[in-house]
């Protein structure tokens, strides 16, 4: 018997040789706390992480453009969505509520919260290894907390100036814990963080136009002044005394007379190939296809998510090319075409349009100014976003997927910032004539004196027409009109789409 | 160490020596065993009594076996017939067995180990392998359905795929497949094994069953031994083959062009009229009327497709060894019509050596090998959803290469593909070789009331896949996309090693066992995949190198966790009249932050019909109460960090300086994720209580059981606000509840034997606890906004979360009257007309709104059974099996895809004919108009279906008959019919919706399955000699 028990002891023996036997971690998933935060070589690269995030698959994913886009009367969604046509449309019953696009876009914008969130925890662990008497590393620090810090402010900015009350995501939400039971802001308190984060980024940033800057496009003290600018216009709305066209006008200021910006002389070149990056840009999404017609790629749609790319979801049905194509999203309405045409805004009119073969019908054919041809569709689309287009003879060689390959998205444009500047001016009493002019000058329209408030508007409307981000809605309901030019919108009612039924379900606090 | 090591291993050296000695001196014993009719008793196994010595009887009946000295009976125990113990008296023993109609001799297979039948006190199906045998599926789990109570199988009708399996319901969010043990060998899957080697199944459904297996036991064990040989067996070859035919069944209709243009028409849109105009002008037809009218699946599907299936199987023993071995071809070419088929060898080798008496080594091994050429599955929903308007081919597509398919743009319908050419335009194939190895010791001592067990299994899978895309264009445009090779490479080792320990003797009336047992595993799994563009069209040239490589085009992942367990488990039994049964085990996982759980297990059973008072009464020939309560774990549970995860490399890092004269370039950049919990795995406590019967004289057996098991700690992806990110934790307890009715009924009538049996499970699941959480909602990956489904306490987990849809509006006066629609009306740019569908306004404000949405079921059946007919007269016999489901419901997303379209996909053909037309045409389905508009666009019970069905699973007719006189070969000959009968009102291909993973978690009953069934009909011989 005592052998028996001699066995089972073999058996114990060599069965609890190595209590390390259970301790693995996971596999091909490294651990954030591998990262040796003493070597600040590595501290730009979660705020590197922070800029890609921005890049793919959130601002630039195709249902939140086309959904910013469409929530005004210069463009149509182009297709049958229903979605999308009651948001064109100003409704906000339960059908958008529960409409899948605008849960997307919610997403969408606050990943870059919650990323830049993420990426401030980790600038502070590099911190936490720099002397406080090494002056130099810790305003680097700074620095790349400010260019963090400008993502996360342009997220709340854009979430509210859609959804309105949102709620402001700071660097406890990287508890998850937290996330669940958060409580909205009002548009105004949004705002205000917007403005004070602002303030923090301005003081920190580089001194620089972003493509002079040390990374090349990186946001810049002077990208933070204008969005600063944009969140004191939506404060003062419509009333001419408020303070807050003061900071408009300051900021604006400060960016004007720097003396880095120009605006970019071909109109028709800004959005393509030639204009990326020049120096009428403050804000842009980067992209590339790094010269080569397959492989890496980097596009505004996340990873595997070619229907994400900017350029090709606004893309003519075209069935002359394999390249320049698309769904056809976010047609330019009649009304904008007929707007630019009344003006006699050739050059905008050129830029911004472009025809789906004659008038659409699906048996003709068009050709772009760069020498492509456009069939017309069966939907009998006329035109497509010219914003939006990039010719083939400027696409990399031999490449035939990837539509705009290589192009960046323009955000901020130096153009709006005089526009800006014109419009504080003169809501003050003072003249803008100068910058509007200057506006003017490059689209070879004459320029105009006395300019009042309701022509600086329209030059606003023509200028940035088409352009994706939501500035003429906003412009509409700033400046009150949007009851009177928008058919459908209820003054009240129709300001912001509704918070999705999908976030309310599970946080019951956002209602 | 050295010295230690000495001191336990010489005793065990000792203790080796000392059994040589004692089995020194042998005796001889002869002798035959036959049954009540004096005919002989073939491959009877003998043993003597206490030890591990044994043989079995020849075709005469007859043995002879060399005995101990000191043995004092042997053992003689066969399927069928009582056992019986045999005093040895002299050298010539002659035996007559007493058949024995009950089974409850039968020997299962537990845990570890074995049981007898009548001693069990677990609720533990054996599968009738011979009946497995009758269905001509690719996978055994498939075999079962409908036969085994409370294990609920869900096929999906796509070639190569493996069933889902439940047993008991749904105690888990994520994997609900049981655990299968092959031989000792933890697998996920036995698809890769071929019915024909497996000899035995047991299923342990319970926890004083399932226990022993503890953190992996959750969601039941399937217990898979597959053939052996036994001591002194004449060599039995066995051929069995069939070739059979499958053909598309329950193919749904879809709308043809005729029918397709009336919809597309009225449903309104420019594009929908454009489609239609284009398709007449390029295709024939006039005006509004096109003539092109392409039933897809028609184009895609073959008629009828080969499945062929021959296996050869040898058995045998001397005194000393035992073998078994076999081989099996499979062929399974797809419904398909492109390259893709499915072709598996399967090889089984057995061995087992009585190296001495009081030691028995052995090895087995299963081997595969398997080539799969997969069909690309999009071109199953491409064929849903085209267009009938446009043709296969077109010639006037004059920059389509290789192949002039059709380019549905050419009619406007650019988010079509041409199904036939996503079908054509695939080569995905899988080489697959595994092997399943198992090397094993197993000493006796102590006339063998003590076993000592050690047991190595593994696993060693490795995987080539090659995907090759040519060279192509679909037109009309010019310009082609260039090829595009991906090539991956995985390797799987897995190994458990298990060492037992069984102590099993009696006193009298008493009789008890003790295992212990200890288990050390390792599971490990390994991927790389390599792709370039530009690589040759010749297969010789399918490596990366021949073509453009990229930084991108290149990744490797793995995984790797190791569990260690301790378990044991004690019987006692007083006179087979008190049983009692319990376990234990303790388990480690590296899965886990916690890393230890202990799973304890009691059963008891009473058999009433031993008791004196039962002495009297004839109904019942056997009656048990069994009661067994335990707890079990589930380790399907993911595997979690449990720490922040950073990712690096280009898709985290930002592209800066792109401008007008640069590319620009990376910037090297990480994303930390730090939305992590700790997790452990789930546990499932679980009673049982249940009575197992024979009555009339053996001709009724059956079972009945109550179960209530609850998942505590249960984990799911919790959805948060603001983020795709869900985070996967141990957020809720649910329950299981219901009954397990198993009756069988066997009787002659004259010459005519017949047999029924039925099964029945119901059950009742519901959502106990969900913590600080107020109710979670989730749903079909890319549907979750749109159809959401939803978890509640006290409700099942995710039931379809919506609107009631009531009917549709007929009139303007009652769209007027109705303060829902007239509240629309108000803002909407697109009101409500006739046509549009209802919603009950369920808390009468006048507003539809999110406080209106309601249970619209539940995707779990409340009832799934099966029952079987069996005929036998003469050399003929049939049978018959049926099975079905009922109480569940259905999402229909393929008609819900019209919910996401921007213009009109095609529809199923009732869908097309039963749209409302006119006041009082339908108050069912909506008006085409309807379907483009945002009112028809919320979650509602329009595309909840009743998922009830019933099906005749299988149709078998054999005869049976012997070929030659002196060694006469055994054949039988069979035709059988698979699946050939299904009976449902559901909307869809099939109404057995499966588990959907694709979104990186499982989500359940929503049917977005565009594959049809297809049956199968067969002839088949099986010869045995």
């Amino acid at each position: 018997m005592k052998s028996y028990i001699s066995i089972l002891f073999l058996i114990i023996l060599l069965s609890s040789g190595c209590s390390k036997f259970l301790d693995r971690p996971l596999e091909n998933q490294p651990q954030a706390t591998t990262i040796d935060y003493t070597d600040l070589s590595l501290m730009y690269q979660p705020v590197s992480g922070v800029y890609r995030t921005a890049a793919s698959g959130t601002f630039g994913k195709w249902i939140s453009v086309a959904i910013r886009s469409v929530h005004s009367d210069d463009v149509v969604p182009g297709n049958d969505d229903a979605g999308q046509n009651a948001i064109h449309n100003f409704q906000n019953d339960v059908t958008v509520k529960s409409y899948w696009g605008i849960n997307d876009m919610w997403i969408s914008m606050y990943s870059v919260v919650l990323g830049a969130n993420s990426a401030l925890a980790e600038l502070d662990k590099f911190g936490k290894n720099i002397p406080a008497n090494d002056a130099e590393k810790n305003k680097l620090l700074a620095k790349y907390q400010a260019e963090v810090r400008f993502y996360r402010a342009l997220a709340h900015f854009w979430l509210c100036r859609n959804y309105g009350p949102v709620p402001i995501l700071g660097i406890e939400s990287n508890d998850p814990a937290n996330l669940g039971g958060v409580t909205k802001s009002s548009v105004e308190e949004v705002k205000k963080h917007v403005i004070s984060e602002m303030d923090f980024c301005i003081a920190n940033l580089e001194d620089a136009r972003p493509n002079a800057a040390t990374h090349i496009g990186a946001v810049t003290k002077y990208t933070a002044l204008m969005l600063k600018a944009k969140a004191a216009m939506d404060l003062a709305g419509n009333n001419n005394g408020s303070p807050y066209w003061d900071v408009v006008l300051d900021c604006t200021n400060q960016i004007v007379n720097s003396g880095k910006f120009s605006l970019f002389a071909d109109y028709y070149q800004l959005f393509k190939k030639p204009g990326k990056l020049c120096d009428e840009a403050i804000l842009e999404l980067q992209y590339s296809d790094f010269g080569k017609s397959t492989g890496d790629i980097v596009i505004s749609g996340g990873p595997g998510e070619e229907w994400g790319n900017f350029f090709f979801f606004q893309g003519p049905e075209n069935t002359y090319s394999p390249v320049i194509t698309g769904p056809g999203w976010m047609v330019p309405s009649q009304k904008a075409v007929d707007f630019l045409t009344a003006r006699n805004d050739s050059i905008r009119l050129k830029t911004t349009i472009q025809y789906c073969g004659i008038n659409g019908d699906p048996a003709t054919y068009s050709v772009t100014p760069d020498g492509d041809t456009i069939s017309g569709n069966a939907s009998r689309k006329k035109y497509f976003n010219g914003k939006a287009y990039s010719p083939r003879s400027q696409m990399t060689p031999d490449r035939i997927d990837y539509y705009g390959a290589n192009n960046n998205v323009r955000i901020m444009r130096y153009a709006e910032v005089l526009l800006m500047n014109a419009e504080a001016k003169i809501r003050k009493g003072q003249s803008g004539d100068a910058e509007v002019n200057q506006v003017r000058n490059r689209v070879k329209l004459a320029a105009i004196a006395n300019v009042t408030l309701q022509q600086l508007l329209d030059e606003r409307h023509a200028e940035l027409i088409c352009e994706w981000w939501g500035e003429r809605f906003n412009d509409l309901v700033r400046t009150d009109q949007a009851a009177t030019v928008l058919p459908g919108f209820i003054k009240g009612q129709s300001e912001y789409i509704p918070i999705p039924q999908a976030q309310e379900d599970v946080n019951p606090r956002l209602k | 160490m050295k010295k230690k090591f000495f001191r336990i291993f010489l005793p065990f050296l000792l203790s080796m020596i000392a059994h040589f000695t004692t089995y020194a001196q042998n005796k001889i014993v002869k002798g035959t065993v036959t049954d009540d009719k004096n005919a002989p008793v073939i491959g009877a196994s003998i043993g003597v009594k206490g030890t591990v010595i044994g043989t079995s009887t020849n075709e005469a009946g007859a043995f002879t076996l060399s005995v101990p000295a000191g043995a004092d009976s042997i053992v003689v125990s066969m399927v069928g017939f009582k056992r019986k113990v045999v005093a040895i008296t002299g050298s010539t023993v002659n035996i007559q067995l007493e058949s024995s109609s009950t089974g409850l001799e039968e020997v299962v297979v537990v845990g570890y180990g074995t049981q007898k039948k009548a001693d069990l006190t677990a609720p533990i199906s054996t599968v009738n392998t011979e009946n497995m045998l009758k269905r001509t599926t690719a996978s055994p789990m498939e075999a079962l359905q409908g036969s085994v109570p409370g294990v609920q199988v869900v096929t999906s009708g796509a070639p190569g795929s493996s069933p889902n399996v439940r047993i008991r319901g749904v105690g888990s969010f994520n994997n609900e497949n049981p655990l299968y043990v092959v031989d000792g060998m933890f697998v996920n899957d036995i698809s890769f094994l071929n019915p024909n080697d497996i000899a035995d199944m047991s299923i342990l459904k319970d926890a004083s069953g399932a226990a022993i297996y503890g953190v992996r036991a959750a969601n039941g064990v399937v217990l898979i031994t597959t053939k052996k040989g036994k001591t002194n067996m004449k060599t039995r070859v066995t051929y069995n083959g069939y070739v059979g035919v499958q053909k598309p069944t329950h193919v749904l209709k879809m709308a043809n062009g005729q029918q397709y243009t009336a919809f597309s028409l009225q449903r309104g849109s420019v594009a929908d009229t454009g489609t239609v105009l284009l398709s007449s002008r390029k295709y024939g037809g006039s005006g509004l009327n096109p003539t092109t009218s392409t039933d897809w699946y028609d184009v895609i599907l073959r008629k009828s497709a080969l499945l062929t299936n021959h296996g050869i199987d040898v058995q045998g023993g001397s005194d000393k060894v035992t073998y078994s071995m076999g081989l099996n071809y499979t062929y399974q070419d797809g419904i398909l019509n492109a390259l893709n088929n499915f072709k598996r060898y399967n090889g089984r080798l057995q061995l087992e050596a009585r190296a001495f008496p009081w030691l028995k080594v052995g090895f087995s091994a299963i081997f595969n090998n398997s080539v799969t050429f997969s069909p690309n599955n999009s071109a199953f929903l491409d064929a849903y959803t085209a267009s009938p308007l446009f043709p296969v081919y077109d010639s006037t597509n004059v920059n389509a290469f290789p192949v002039k398919f059709t380019a549905p743009s050419v009619i406007g319908r650019s988010d079509d593909k041409n199904p036939m050419a996503s079908a054509y335009y695939n080569y995905d194939r899988s080489k697959a070789f595994q092997i399943l190895p198992t090397l094993y010791a197993e000493a006796g001592f102590w006339e063998n009331k003590i076993t000592f067990r050690s047991q190595l299994s593994q696993i060693y899978g490795s995987l080539l896949g090659t995907k090759y895309r040519p060279q192509m264009n679909a037109g009309p445009g010019a310009g082609s996309t260039v090829s595009h090779l991906t090539s991956i490479q995985e390797r799987t080792t897995n190994y458990i090693l298990d060492n037992l320990l069984t102590y099993r003797d009696g006193k009298g009336a008493h009789h008890w066992s003790i295992l212990l047992g200890q288990s050390t595993r390792e599971e490990r799994w390994r991927q790389t995949r390599t792709e370039a563009d530009n690589v040759p069209n010749v297969e010789e040239s399918w490596y990366t190198g021949q073509g453009t490589p990229n930084a991108a085009y290149y990744g490797e992942n793995g995984t790797r966790n190791a569990g260690l367990s301790y378990f044991t488990r004690a019987t006692y039994d007083f006179d087979n009249k008190y049983l009692l049964t319990a376990t234990f085990r303790a388990d480690g996982s590296s899965k886990y932050q916690t890393k230890w759980g202990y799973f304890p297990s009691v059963g008891l059973g009473w058999v009433l019909s031993k008791e004196a008072f039962m002495k009297n009464q004839r109904i019942f020939d056997f009656l048990k109460l069994r009661g067994s309560w335990g707890q079990l774990g589930n380790d399907g549970v993911n595997a979690n960090a449990g720490y922040a995860i950073v990712k690096t490399g280009n898709s985290t890092s930002a592209v800066f300086g792109s401008t007008a004269g640069a590319n620009g370039e990376y910037v090297p950049g990480y994303s930390v994720n730090r939305f992590f919990t700790d997790i452990s795995w789930e546990v499932v406590t679980e009673w049982d209580g249940g009575v197992d019967f024979e009555m009339f004289k053996g001709k009724l057996k059956g079972s009945v059981d109550y179960y209530n098991r609850k998942t505590t700690r249960a984990a799911f992806y919790r959805p948060f606000p603001f983020t795709y990110t869900t985070i996967y934790g141990n957020w809720a307890d649910m329950q299981n509840s219901g009954w397990d009715i198993a009756l069988n009924w066997n009787d002659k009538i004259g010459q005519v034997g017949y047999s029924i049996g039925a099964n029945l499970s119901t059950l009742k699941n519901k959502v106990t606890n969900l913590g600080t959480l107020p109710s979670s909602t989730s749903g079909f990956p890319e549907w979750t906004a749109e159809f959401p489904n939803r978890i509640l306490v006290g409700e099942p987990i995710n039931y379809f979360y919506g609107y009631e849809f009531t009917g549709v509006y007929q009139t303007q006066q009652e769209i007027n009257s109705d303060p829902v629609a007239v509240h629309y009306n108000q803002t909407s740019s697109s009101p409500i007309v006739p046509g549009f569908p209802k919603y009950k306004d369920q808390n009468g404000d006048g507003v539809l709104d999110d406080k209106d949405r309601i249970n619209m079921g539940s995707y779990l059946p409340k009832i799934t059974y099966g029952f079987n007919i069996g005929l036998t007269y003469k050399q003929f016999d049939f049978s018959i099996a049926f099975q079905g489901v009922s109480g569940n419901k259905i999402f229909n997303l393929n008609r819900g895809r019209l919910y996401k379209a921007s213009t009109s996909l095609n529809l199923d053909e009732k869908f097309a004919s039963s749209l409302w037309t006119g006041p009082g045409s339908t108050n069912a389905y909506p008006s085409a108009y309807a379907l483009g508009q945002g009112w028809f666009k919320v979650s509602n019970s329009f595309f909840v279906e009743s998922g009830a069905y019933l099906r005749i699973q299988n149709i078998q007719l054999g005869y049976n008959f012997n070929v030659g006189k002196k060694s006469p070969i055994g054949m039988r000959v069979f035709a059988t019919a698979d699946r050939p009968f299904l009976f449902t009102r559901y909307n869809g291909f099939t109404p057995e919706v499966g588990t959907n993973t694709g979104g990186g978690y499982p989500v359940s009953g929503y049917d977005a399955n565009v594959y049809p069934v297809s049956s199968t009909y067969s002839l088949g011989v099986r010869a045995t000699f």
